[in-house]
């Protein structure tokens, strides 16, 4: 399977502070998540491969063209990358078919017909084409939400890049977005604290912590760091990294050891998480 | 319905003949026309390019007036979207204008110092109009950063569509206002430097902090000197100062950083 992305050994320094320790990737096509906590770099790695952000050190490499070369080999490399920010401030005047009209001219869309007709289609796509004369200020948080993902999907992208998209959208809408992202070509990659759409989205999953990748996987090699580690019972595990009282009264514990009468259960990804972050050092199989 | 599409009319559209505005009203009755729908199966060897024409017309937002204007000189649609992000062209309108307006009256109250307050805010007009028709859409920064259009194309679109109507306005006050001599044009090539100065900060800051720093270094500048704006080798050293600015426009935006120009 041919490369989408590369980056080879890419740190990113602000001043003194290391946002993004040297860093090597391949991305390959199929749906790749994003998961750390805040602070980890995540937005950081994200704005690098959208060219928005030099990186200090390394090389990146978009749909085979250099990133961090020539400006002409990086206008190549934005040809094929579709970027939604963390967060996107919309000019408020602006209708919904303006705005995705703007940013498909800047995606170098020049003929007017197919452009208008690229704008509806990326507008069906997020169920907004009965907004799309309302001005963006008319529009409902996880309208705009959807509206800053449509215009990433703007001439179908070779590699998708959307932080946090799910932020602010209904779990009717995020299931609508995981079956868009699913059929979506090339690469998608998603930062996001959600781990269950991780779990119901991803192929593989890249956990990274204080600039750091601390695991880089498929989703079942990340449960399977959690298996057997995740106990119900009437008490808490001694040792555990986090636990909860669930709706059944049963006391669920994530690590240490099992109270008497606990039972072992299903790990989730978040579990798996957890663990992944609490464990020192990191599992072996991890890359760094 | 007064009237339908002849046979003639049908053939001529077919053929790709008829003109622009006769095509366009083509397209307009058929969809508020079930006959002439019909019709249109009958003569159209193939409907989709007239059903993706028509969706194109009734589909396309209604453009504002002032961009409409720019239409019918040929500016090309996709610049017209650039423009019109926003109403970024109108609130740099309305600034050229107010600016222009503001300047004549300070300077007619101005008294003694009628030539400084001329020489001080007519460049600053150019400034200022240029960096508002850069202010309403500088929050799509980052999303812009990441899209393979050539920036400095966009950014010389918008100073360009900016500058036709605070030029014109300010040069007009320049014939108004008695008395300038030789210093009623004199401004001219200063403000070009600045607008390039003020295009060369915004690739490191927000537009009205990149307006700021200009005015305030064209303020320290005019006290220092005003009366000599007019003479030929300030004029020179203008003309050369903006020269290097665009020079280092066009390099900054290539090289220096990867956001470029916002």
């Amino acid at each position: 399977m041919s490369a989408t992305a590369t980056l080879d050994h890419v740190s990113v320094h602000f001043g003194r502070t290391i946002a993004l320790q040297p860093t090597t990737l391949t991305l390959e096509p199929g749906v790749v998540g994003l998961l750390g906590p805040n602070g980890a770099g995540k937005t950081t790695l994200l704005r690098t491969l959208a060219t928005t952000l030099a990186p200090t050190t390394g090389r990146i490499t978009v749909a085979g063209h250099d990133v961090t070369g020539t400006h002409t080999q990086r206008v190549q490399a934005r040809r094929h990358i579709g970027f939604t920010p963390q967060e996107v401030v919309f000019p408020r005047a602006m209708t919904a078919f303006a705005f995705l009209d703007y940013i498909a001219v800047l995606k170098e869309w020049k003929d007017s017909p197919a452009r208008h007709r690229e704008v509806h289609r990326v507008l069906e796509l997020v169920d907004l084409a009965e907004r799309a004369n309302s001005r963006v200020s008319k529009l409902s948080g996880g309208q705009r939400r959807r509206l800053a993902i449509a215009q990433a999907l703007i001439g179908e992208p070779t590699l998708l890049i959307l932080d946090e998209p799910t932020t602010g959208l209904d779990p009717e809408q995020r299931a609508t977005l995981r079956n868009l992202l699913s059929h979506a070509p090339g690469t998608v990659l998603i930062s996001t604290h959600q781990t269950e759409d991780i779990a119901a989205l991803c192929d593989r999953v890249i956990v990274l912590s204080a600039g750091q990748v601390r695991f880089d996987g498929t989703v079942a090699a990340l449960l399977a760091h959690a298996a057997g580690r995740v106990h119900v019972g009437p008490s808490a595990s001694v040792g555990a990294v986090q636990t909860w009282r669930t709706g059944t009264g049963q006391i669920r514990s994530v690590g240490g050891e099992p109270a008497a009468g606990a039972t072992t259960t299903e790990p989730t990804v978040e579990d798996a998480y957890l663990l992944l972050r609490a464990d020192q050092p990191y599992p072996s199989g991890a890359t760094a | 319905m007064s009237w339908h599409v002849t046979a003639p009319l049908w053939e001529a559209y077919t053929a790709g003949s008829l003109n622009t505005s006769a095509q366009a009203s083509i397209e307009v009755h058929v969809t508020s026309c079930a006959t002439c729908r019909v019709a249109a199966r009958t003569y159209a060897a193939d409907v989709h390019p007239l059903w993706d024409s028509i969706h194109h017309t009734v589909s396309q937002p209604r453009l504002p007036a002032l961009l409409r204007v720019l239409r019918r000189w040929k500016v090309p649609e996709r610049d017209l979207a650039v423009l019109g992000a926003s109403d970024s062209l109108a609130l740099s309108w309305a600034v050229a204008v107010g600016g222009a307006l503001t300047a004549v009256i300070a300077t007619a109250v101005a008294g003694a110092r009628q030539e400084f307050t001329f020489l001080l805010l007519v460049p600053l007009v150019q400034v200022v109009a240029v960096m508002a028709a850069f202010a309403a859409t500088d929050v799509l920064h980052e999303l812009v950063t990441a899209t393979p259009v050539n920036k400095v194309r966009v950014a010389l679109l918008r100073a360009a569509a900016a500058l036709s109507i605070a030029v014109p306005s300010t040069a007009a006050i320049g014939l108004l206002v008695p008395n300038l001599d030789g210093l009623a044009f004199a401004w001219a090539l200063p403000a070009l430097g600045l607008v390039l100065a003020a295009l060369v900060l915004h690739t490191w800051c927000a537009p009205w902090t990149a307006a700021g720093i200009t005015a305030a270094g064209w303020t320290a500048l005019v006290a220092a000197g005003h009366s000599h704006l007019g003479e030929a080798g300030v004029q020179a050293g203008a003309a050369c100062v903006a020269v290097a600015l665009a020079a280092f426009y066009v390099v900054r935006t290539r090289t220096l950083q990867w956001g470029g120009v916002r």
